[in-house]
């Protein structure tokens, strides 16, 4: 049974040439020089950042009718 | 400039979770997150309270501040958003967040996460304005309406209040100085005696 797989290539071997393979395509790119990239804070813009907030007739009805304000009689 | 801030009046809130419904239905939330849920300390005992809690929009903000992929921005009205592109799931805010907002949705087996959700003080997030992306992913955008986050317009008893900063804690210190803050706006102790700690 042994015999008749001799010629293809075994499990150990075929680990023994991934290992080989891998240490070459690992020093292939160390052999580059290394270029280093500043650190960036994500910026989605200044349209996306600015100010959304207003106050409208919606906003200041809610702050009015949140006050002790309405409890006051005229 | 005005900056965007929420204020629970834990005097007045009576743990109705109205806002924790108004939130949810309004971005349609998935099940399993909660942007907003209401905390109660000494549940069902003299002197109980209840917080509404989410994201408070930190001005030193330190989910911003641990995140490994810098998804985090704020507002010019001093709102922390963050991009669900960017976000990796990594679960960092959650455990940098004294308020526990960051919500994750399980995407899969074994506790896998999916992108980070949390409360956009409804004012979406880096798509355009009230495009049907922004409202996929973050919700709607009021703000840019012209409107206040629906969980403060929701709120019952008016507890849940949100908008300027300043704007607020005046509103806060009117109250406070009309009914009291505390034992004084409840007559806890008025009616346990000294025997409640408040």
């Amino acid at each position: 049974m042994r015999d008749d797989r001799k010629d293809e290539m075994g499990r150990r071997h075929f680990f023994r040439a991934l290992g080989g393979g891998s240490v070459a395509a690992a020093a292939a790119i160390t052999a580059q020089p290394m270029i280093a990239t500043p650190a960036q804070a994500y910026d989605p813009g200044a349209e996306e950042t600015k100010a959304r907030y207003r106050e409208s007739d919606h906003v200041k009805a809610f702050y009015r009718t949140n006050g002790y304000e309405t409890l006051k009689k005229n | 400039m005005a900056r965007m801030k929420f204020l629970c009046d834990a005097d007045r809130c009576i743990e109705c979770n109205a806002c924790v419904t108004a939130c949810k239905n309004e971005h349609e939330v998935p099940w399993g997150i909660n942007r907003r849920r209401v905390v109660t300390l000494n549940d069902g005992k003299p002197g109980e309270r209840s917080v509404s809690m989410a994201c408070m929009h930190c001005t030193d903000a330190p989910c911003a501040a641990v995140c490994p992929v810098n998804c985090f921005y704020t507002t010019a009205d001093a709102v922390v958003l963050h991009s669900k592109d960017i976000c990796i799931g990594c679960g960092y805010c959650f455990y940098a967040c004294p308020f526990g907002a960051p919500q994750y949705p399980k995407v899969g087996n074994f506790g896998s996460r999916g992108k980070m959700d949390k409360c956009t003080y409804c004012a979406g997030g880096p798509e355009a304005d009230f495009s049907t992306i922004e409202y996929e992913k973050y919700g709607s955008n009021r703000l840019a309406e012209g409107k206040l986050p629906l969980c403060a317009e929701m709120c019952s008893t008016k507890a849940l209040l949100a908008g300027d900063g300043e704007m607020i804690a005046q509103i806060y210190k009117q109250r406070v100085i009309k009914r009291g803050y505390g034992s004084g706006a409840w007559g806890w102790k008025t009616a346990y005696r000294e025997t409640v700690a408040i």
